[in-house]
């Protein structure tokens, strides 16, 4: 749902973001986590959901691994898109496909079905797919 | 009606904006807060982001050697 923010008399409206990421490469995972964050920050509500392909990069500490030449420091990305209210989804079929538990997972990752993303997003104004 | 200041110095883009972001949360209404920084986008960004927080830019200038600071208004 889109939210109403009344700042010093100013209305203005936050937009759905919904980012699909499909592998473990920085070619997928800076794209993700920069443009959801710049979205988070400017108030937008995001959605970010992880295929199996992307799954494995959602265990613990495997984000904080992720570096690349120039490129901002993806630990702090992932921090700022999460307590600034971002989620983060795993698709499902990832769990037996790429043999993991939900115990391995880092905080804040949720288990959900395709059709419970796909109702999630279905107001979604922007979406991406990395 | 508290100043604050941020320094954003040596983050790359979108962390200043981040940090502006997360500050924001822990300033109140006619508050302001001066952001360093010296990402090449920022002048672009903070104005974005003004625009779509509904804050006031103040200004945004450069310093010296690539080094910016910005005024914002809650």
């Amino acid at each position: 749902m889109n939210v109403a923010i009344s700042t010093g008399g100013k209305i203005v409206m936050s937009k759905k973001v919904a980012i699909v990421c499909n592998g473990v490469e920085t070619k997928n995972l800076y794209p993700t986590f920069i443009l959801a964050s710049s979205a988070v920050a400017s108030g937008d509500e995001v959605v970010l959901f992880f295929t199996p392909g992307a799954a494995p990069v959602l265990r613990k500490g495997e984000l904080e691994k992720i570096t690349a030449k120039g490129m901002p420091d993806m630990k702090e990305l992932v921090e700022g898109v999460q307590s600034l209210g971002g989620r983060i989804l795993l698709c499902e079929l990832a769990l037996e496909a790429k043999d993991m538990k939900k115990e391995e997972l880092r905080d804040g990752v949720e288990v959900v079905g395709a059709t419970s993303f796909m109702s999630d997003i279905h107001d979604a104004q922007i979406t991406f797919s990395f | 009606m508290a100043t604050h200041t941020l320094d954003t110095l040596g983050l790359k883009c979108p962390q200043p904006i981040l940090k502006v972001a997360a500050t924001a949360k822990e300033l109140q209404p006619g508050d302001k807060l001066e952001v360093i920084a010296d990402c090449h986008s920022f002048p672009e960004d903070i104005e974005a982001w003004c625009s779509r927080t509904g804050k006031t830019l103040i200004v945004c200038a450069e310093e010296s050697d690539g080094k910016y600071k910005a005024q914002i208004q809650f």
